[in-house]
């Protein structure tokens, strides 16, 4: 008895009346002797071994010498489909008892005799292997039967066409998605060559002839790309895949419809080389650097830029350009530090050759989708040649303003011009007559030399009548007098002409530290000549820190809004009837907001509310054809802002108007973001 | 012109002019009076009577023409000369208009001030 299971369950029902206890253990006994380790439910009533017998697991069920009543409701309960019952009987009712028995569907009978304990086991193991078997059976056409729903179930429901050919290259089977997919019904494509049956572009896209063959010769399976238009004319792509499936040549070919991952792909790649491309041709210069500070990426503008020695700049550290133009670091390395946006910010950047160039930069901080810091992007521009015509434009305003100037400063300068060119015209003339005197004085020595009284005595004479006649006494008090008014006069146009050139002369290229109420002052002197006759100044400068910034610039800005200011007061005083009025002028300085204020108020005509909207417009201006340029508050407010600060105006008409300048101590950026 | 030397009244605001004028025309024989503003002008217009006027255009309070067309009314029978730096912002019609003599610039030429002012005083207002 080898092939026994290890465990074999068994249940038994052994109803307590007309049975001995000590029969009742012989069938224990002997079911016990099959060779195998048993486990006994043993049950005294029919409905609880009909419970145990239907367990799951149950190799038996035996019914020892129970009624007949009772062995029936058993076998009735555990049907066809349950565990084999033996049926144990008593000797005295043997024959009549076994019939009903096997009628009631018992699997044996065995009756109780002197051999009792012999067969038992034999039958009880017979019976328990052919069970196994048929148990064994059933599980296993169960598992075919599940295996075949569940292919039918994957090849109609799977959204991929499934297509199955023979050796011959016909088509053997399809599925729902198959004829969905191509728009053929199963009739249509069964037995007919896949030729027939594919689009012929399809067929050569695909290379398909060729992958059929090689899968009809190789286990090994193959993909392949095929595409056609379908009849909407969109076009469709498959992914196609043969295997072997026997010897026989068929295969199996699945086809996937890769129509929209291949579009989207293809989308993608086009947005790719669109941003490449962008990237590419940009003007701007854009690199991109790691949280090291460490270049990552640059575009081709940037590579021009920066020109790099050797051309190599992937891998290069960003602050060899970029340090060493700001206290506080450069804009990129603040960026990766701090995490902060800056647009449109003006730096410089020092090239390997040691050039200085101006540039305007944008930096963003670059995250990652943990919105963690990745690095910076940087997207600059060479301002050279923009720089280089602001220059031109703020030079050609300077002569404007000069033109503006030139009536007050010819003034200026013709006045002591008039007294020097009349003083010298005079002491010439004081010359021309101290020549006499000094001729008639050399006649007197010679005369006394040559102790000759009588002709001494009327050279003496004749020099007194001289003195008399050019007021020497006169000469000699006015001749020095002439001579230092002159030379104040002289030193009064040196003075102007000085202040002029200072004016008119050109910043450097970087920024530098200067006293803002110097420069409000000395721009204030120049313009202090042409308006003193009808202008009462008021200075009320506070002490400032000096500020880092572009001087002459920053002059430019005063002297456009002190003219301004100026005329404003003339426009006035010209609409007044009233003579000998004059209008005020006042300059006040003062430190705000971690800055200096410079506001300039005059008691002019005031600007009219439609016009202050457009007051910092570039060519807009009020003034009369040839008086103004227009460009005058529109180059001030740009200078302003090249140095980060804010520009105001407050008017009211006829009252007069208030220009506020602000600037900020430390170097600012035009605009800084916290992102 | 009423006898003696015939009265120069130079009005400029600028000190230094007045003093290079009075040595120019010193020895011209006239009796010259200084102004140093507009208004002191008009303070020894309204004291006596002048035969020529030689006033500056750009001053403090009033300009030159202004004064000059006030002189016309105070003191009719003065001769108005007009001296300026900068000419070109004197329009010539209302110089005409106010009947100013001449239009002098600076820097003058000395000489060529005298003969003018001579001529000038003899040919009336």
């Amino acid at each position: 008895m080898d092939s026994a299971p290890p465990i074999v369950r068994i249940a038994v029902l052994q109803p307590l009346e007309g049975l001995a206890a000590s029969g009742a253990a012989d069938t224990l006994a002997a079911l016990g002797r099959i060779g195998a380790e048993v486990e006994f439910d043993v049950a005294d009533t029919a409905d609880a071994c009909l419970r145990s017998g239907s367990r799951e697991g149950v190799d038996l069920v035996v019914l020892d010498r129970c009624a007949s009543h009772v062995s029936e409701s058993v076998l009735q309960g555990l049907g066809d489909e349950g565990p084999p019952v033996v049926v144990v009987i008593d000797s005295d009712q043997a024959e009549a008892v076994a019939l009903d028995a096997f009628r009631a569907g018992a699997a044996d009978c065995v009756r109780i005799g002197r051999d009792y304990a012999e067969v038992m086991p034999v039958v009880a193991l017979e019976q328990i292997r052919r069970w196994r078997q048929l148990r064994e059976r059933t599980t296993a056409r169960r598992r075919i039967a599940w295996l075949e729903r569940l292919h039918d179930a994957m090849i109609s429901e799977i959204p991929v066409s499934l297509m199955v050919l023979d050796g011959a290259g016909r088509v053997a089977l399809v599925n729902p998605e198959f004829t969905r997919a191509f728009g053929a019904s199963v009739e249509q494509v069964t037995g007919a060559r896949f030729e027939q049956v594919f689009p012929t572009d399809f067929i050569e896209s695909g290379g398909l002839r060729d992958l059929i063959s090689r899968g009809q010769s190789s286990v090994q399976g193959a993909a392949r790309l095929a595409r056609h238009r379908a009849a909407s004319g969109e076009p469709r792509i498959f992914d196609v895949r043969c295997r072997r499936l026997d010897e026989q040549g068929h295969v199996l070919l699945v086809l996937s419809d890769v129509s929209e991952s291949e579009i989207l792909a293809k989308r993608l790649l086009d947005l790719e080389r669109y941003n490449e491309n962008i990237i590419q041709s940009i003007n701007s210069a854009l690199l991109v650097v790691d949280t090291e500070g460490c270049i990552t990426f640059v575009n081709p503008t940037a590579g021009e830029i920066l020109a790099a020695e050797g051309g190599k700049l992937i891998g290069r550290q960003v602050g060899d350009w970029f340090d060493g133009h700001a206290e506080e670091g450069s804009l990129i390395a603040r960026t990766l530090k701090e995490g902060v946006r800056f647009k449109g910010a003006e730096t410089m950047i020092t090239l390997d050759d040691g050039s200085v160039l101006p540039i305007g930069i944008s930096c963003t901080p670059l995250l990652d989708d943990e919105r963690q810091l990745r690095g910076a992007v940087a997207i600059f521009q060479d301002l050279s040649e923009i720089k280089q015509l602001q220059r031109q434009v703020l030079q050609t305003e300077k002569l404007a303003s000069i033109g503006q100037l030139a009536a007050g400063v010819a003034h200026e300068i013709n006045n002591p011009m008039g007294f020097i060119h009349a003083n010298l015209y005079q002491m010439s003339e004081y010359l021309q007559d101290l020549q006499g005197y000094w001729e008639g004085a050399e006649r007197l020595q010679t005369t006394v030399a040559a102790a000759d009284w009588a002709a001494a005595q009327r050279a003496c004479e004749s020099l007194s009548r001289l003195a008399e006649e050019i007021d020497i006494d006169f000469v000699r008090g006015d001749f020095g007098k002439a001579v230092r008014e002159s030379q104040e006069g002289s030193e009064r146009i040196r003075h102007i002409v000085q202040d002029l050139k200072d004016f008119s002369h050109q910043d450097t290229a970087e920024r530098m530290l200067a006293d803002i109420n110097q420069c409000v002052d000395s721009t204030a002197s120049i313009v202090w000549t042409m308006m003193k006759h009808s202008v009462v100044l008021e200075k009320e400068y506070q002490d400032l820190p000096q500020i880092r910034c572009y001087p002459m610039q920053l002059k430019q800005v005063f002297m456009n809004l002190l003219v301004n200011a100026y005329q404003a007061v003339e426009e006035r005083l010209g609409e007044s009837c009233e003579t000998g009025e004059t209008g005020t002028i006042r300059i006040v300085t003062a430190r705000v907001d971690g800055g200096v204020a410079i506001s300039i108020s005059d008691s002019g005509v005031g600007i009219a509310q439609d016009s202050l909207a457009r007051i910092f417009d570039p060519f807009f201006t009020t003034k009369d054809v040839g008086v103004g340029t227009g460009l005058g508050l529109s180059t001030s407010y740009g200078i302003v802002q090249r140095h980060g600060g804010t520009m105001r105006v407050e008017s009211e008409v006829g009252k007069g108007s208030t220009f506020e300048v602000w600037l900020p101590e430390g170097t600012q950026p035009a605009e800084v973001m916290r992102s | 012109m009423s006898g003696g030397a015939p009265s120069l009244l130079i009005v400029d605001d600028e000190a230094r002019i007045l003093a290079a004028l009075r040595r120019c025309l010193r020895r011209e024989g006239y009796d010259i009076l200084t102004a140093d503003s507009p208004l002191e002008a008009m303070r020894i217009m309204a004291e006596r009577a002048v035969d020529m006027i030689l006033s500056d255009q750009k001053m403090p309070g009033m300009s030159g023409m202004e004064l000059l067309s006030e002189a016309a009314r105070r003191c009719p029978g003065a001769v108005r000369i007009l001296i300026t730096g900068w000419t070109e912002a004197v329009p010539r019609d209302e110089l005409e208009a106010l009947g100013v003599k001449a239009l002098i610039p600076k820097p003058w030429d000395d000489g060529e001030l005298k003969l003018t002012l001579r001529r000038l005083l003899a040919e009336g207002p």
